[in-house]
């Protein structure tokens, strides 16, 4: 009972403050912006501007098998800005790239020059031979450089033989994946939730180490846990709201909401843990702010390896934002791994509970500090 | 109903101790007066007594509780009203008291009825962030009686208020101790202590250097002295006087018989004269 007074109080408090309304208004505006203006997936075409400097037999050869992969199976007349003029171009789409084909070598040069464009002439020479120069941009890697030069060793005949005698045969092919949008819910879902409660519980206990609360609160029966425990409520709450209101339009019924929930508590418990426990050794938010900025930067970390994945040490998965990531991911799959979200969850339970503890032995020693 | 013995209290723990050997009871009933300067261990004394500083050296029990080894159901028998107004800005006066009467397990009382009685009652739905800083301590006050306390700690209970409310404040202390609370009283400000107090104690860095109550103290280290203002012709003259030097005494007969008399009071030592004559030391 004096728990939920305790936690009515924080929630009136949180309610008519500002933290509280930051958190549900970056849900709301990351609603909008995934609803509106991200796209489901990020187009990853490449744009590639070629002159093909040779007779128009060569040409029509060259387009020929440019069209045979191109997706709508023709070119389309396009106009592209050179030199603040306005010229005509023909453009192919294909899977991986959209392809311009210039009307003249120094339109071509000027691209790659003045549009850091990826730019190329194919020339022919006398005896019907294709001739190749790349305009690159200096970033390009060794690897990449060295496969341009060995590319036109063989015909392009020989190596498409080569490839398509190649067979790529995937391991798994039924499994569940996110669209780019929906692969960036994870990320937010940390952040909102979880690192911002890092910060948002130590500015309430700084609030009320400025109103001299703490030691009124003190001197009751009500154990010092108590207070604490309804603040990482109200946390906890701010956390479920603003998670739900990015999740549920956005995702509608995919997610296993009841794991998501378990999930987001013990998450929640463990950075307001945390927070509380950072708190305990400060006297206000200005003295706080170094270390609660290492944290929360520390905690943004494996979100590199979680968007990188070819990045991705050993000890990036010891951070807890890294497990949390692949909790949130599972559970928005729908189909996720649930013995690993509960596994995480009891991890992230655990260990909250034992920073709680710490805590709270802090904050009973320094009542008057 | 407090019992303090040979305490003593050092914050970084190094043996530079800001409370030495300090040793006091007080009796059920007893309005206590805890009187010193700024930074003379008052506060300190009364955070090891509620429990808010860990007693580090000595004995105290409260209530008949051990104050090291604090019991739940202590909490429930005392009341704080801090120098330092600390109350939720950002909840209503009502909303205050409304929710810290819920942290106790005894019958609390009706917040309404303890506005009321701090004046506070019109503002009852107002937050106490719009509150002046005299209106916030008046609801500190009102809030360290929601429990009923049996030992009740007043932390300068009248400083900052005007002196209406300040005697209105006086006033339900009086009460209060006549309905048998215990009250510790710390403050630096002498005219309160002499009023209000049974027996009060002068601490200076950090000891005790004497207690007795206000009326002893007068007796023992107060003069006895009479301010006379008479008329010589045209004149209005002024003298203070010994009543126990013959010679003063003599003039004062001579004064009385010969002379028109104007006013003439007999002035007591106040408690302040008397902490400055004991300790050598001002309460600012």
């Amino acid at each position: 009972m004096k728990l939920f007074s305790s936690f009515v109080k924080e929630l009136k408090i949180a309610s008519r403050g500002f933290y509280f309304y930051i958190e549900i208004f970056m849900a709301l505006l990351i609603l909008v912006l995934f609803l509106f203006v991200i796209p489901d997936n990020f187009d990853s075409k490449k744009s590639e501007y070629i002159y093909l400097d040779m007779p128009a037999e060569g040409s029509e050869i060259y387009l020929k098998a440019i069209l045979d992969e191109s997706i709508e199976g023709k070119a389309e007349e396009v106009k592209v800005k050179i030199n603040k003029e306005e010229k005509k171009a023909s453009l192919y789409t294909t899977d991986n790239s959209r392809i311009y084909i210039l009307t003249s070598r120094e339109d071509t040069i000027y691209m790659a020059d003045k549009e850091r464009k990826i730019a190329a002439i194919i020339g022919m020479d006398e005896n019907y031979n294709f001739h190749y120069e790349y305009y690159l941009q200096g970033y390009e890697s060794a690897r990449y450089k060295d496969l341009l030069k060995i590319l036109h060793v063989h015909s392009s005949d020989v190596i498409e033989e080569a490839m398509d005698n190649i067979e790529v045969r995937p391991l798994l092919i039924n499994y569940d994946s996110l669209s780019d949008r929906e692969n960036m819910l994870p990320s937010i879902l940390v952040f909102n939730g979880s690192l911002m409660g890092l910060f948002i519980i130590a500015a309430y206990i700084f609030l009320d180490r400025q109103e001299g609360v703490i030691k009124a609160f003190a001197l009751t029966p009500t154990p010092v846990w108590q207070y604490l425990m309804s603040k990482i409520g109200v946390l906890m709450l701010t956390s479920i709201v603003s998670s739900f209101i990015v999740l549920l339009p956005l995702m509608k019924l995919r997610p296993d909401y009841l794991l998501l929930l378990v999930l987001l508590i013990t998450t929640a418990f463990f950075s307001s843990s945390l927070g509380l426990l950072i708190a305990s050794f400060y006297k206000d938010i200005i003295q706080a702010f170094g270390t609660i900025y290492i944290f929360m930067m520390i905690m943004i970390l494996p979100n590199i390896a979680y968007f990188m994945p070819s990045w991705n040490p050993i000890w990036i998965k010891i951070i807890p934002t890294y497990p949390m990531l692949e909790g949130f991911k599972s559970v928005i799959l729908g189909s996720g791994d649930t013995s690993y979200v509960l596994s995480i969850s009891a991890g992230f339970l655990f260990a909250g509970m034992i920073l709680f503890a710490l805590a709270n032995h802090r904050y009973k020693k320094t009542l008057v500090v | 109903m407090i019992t303090v013995k040979n305490l003593f209290h050092s914050y970084n723990k190094d043996g530079n101790y800001q409370v030495k050997d300090v040793s006091f009871d007080i009796e059920k009933g007893e309005v206590f007066g805890f009187l010193g300067p700024s930074g003379a261990g008052k506060s300190t004394v009364q955070n090891i007594l509620t429990g808010l500083l860990q007693l580090q050296q000595g004995e105290a029990t409260l209530g008949g509780y051990d104050v090291k080894n604090m019991s739940k159901d202590m909490f429930n028998k005392i009341g704080m009203s801090f120098e330092q107004s600390n109350v939720y800005s950002k909840l209503t006066a009502k909303e205050n008291l409304h929710f810290y009467g819920k942290l106790f397990d005894n019958p609390t009382r009706d917040p309404m009825e303890l506005l009321k009685l701090v004046g506070l009652a019109d503002k009852a739905d107002i937050r106490a962030g719009e509150f002046s800083k005299g209106m916030k301590h008046r609801l500190t006050f009102a809030r360290s009686m929601i429990n009923n306390p049996e030992i009740w700690f007043l932390d300068e209970p009248t400083t900052g208020l005007d002196p209406s409310i300040a005697a209105d404040i006086k006033d339900i202390i009086k009460q209060k101790n006549k309905e048998g609370i215990t009250i510790f009283l710390t403050t630096h400000n002498m005219f309160i202590a002499d009023e209000l107090c049974d027996r009060v104690a002068f601490i200076v860095d950090g000891e005790i250097k004497l207690i007795d109550s206000p009326e002893n103290l007068k007796l023992q280290y107060g003069d006895k002295l009479v301010k006379v203002e008479y008329f010589q012709g045209d004149q209005v003259l002024q003298k203070t006087l010994s009543i126990v030097l013959p010679e003063d005494k003599e003039l004062l007969r001579n004064i009385i018989e010969n002379h028109e008399i104007r006013t003439m009071h007999t002035k007591e030592a106040t408690l302040e004269e008397i902490f400055i004559k004991v300790t050598g030391r001002g309460l600012i």
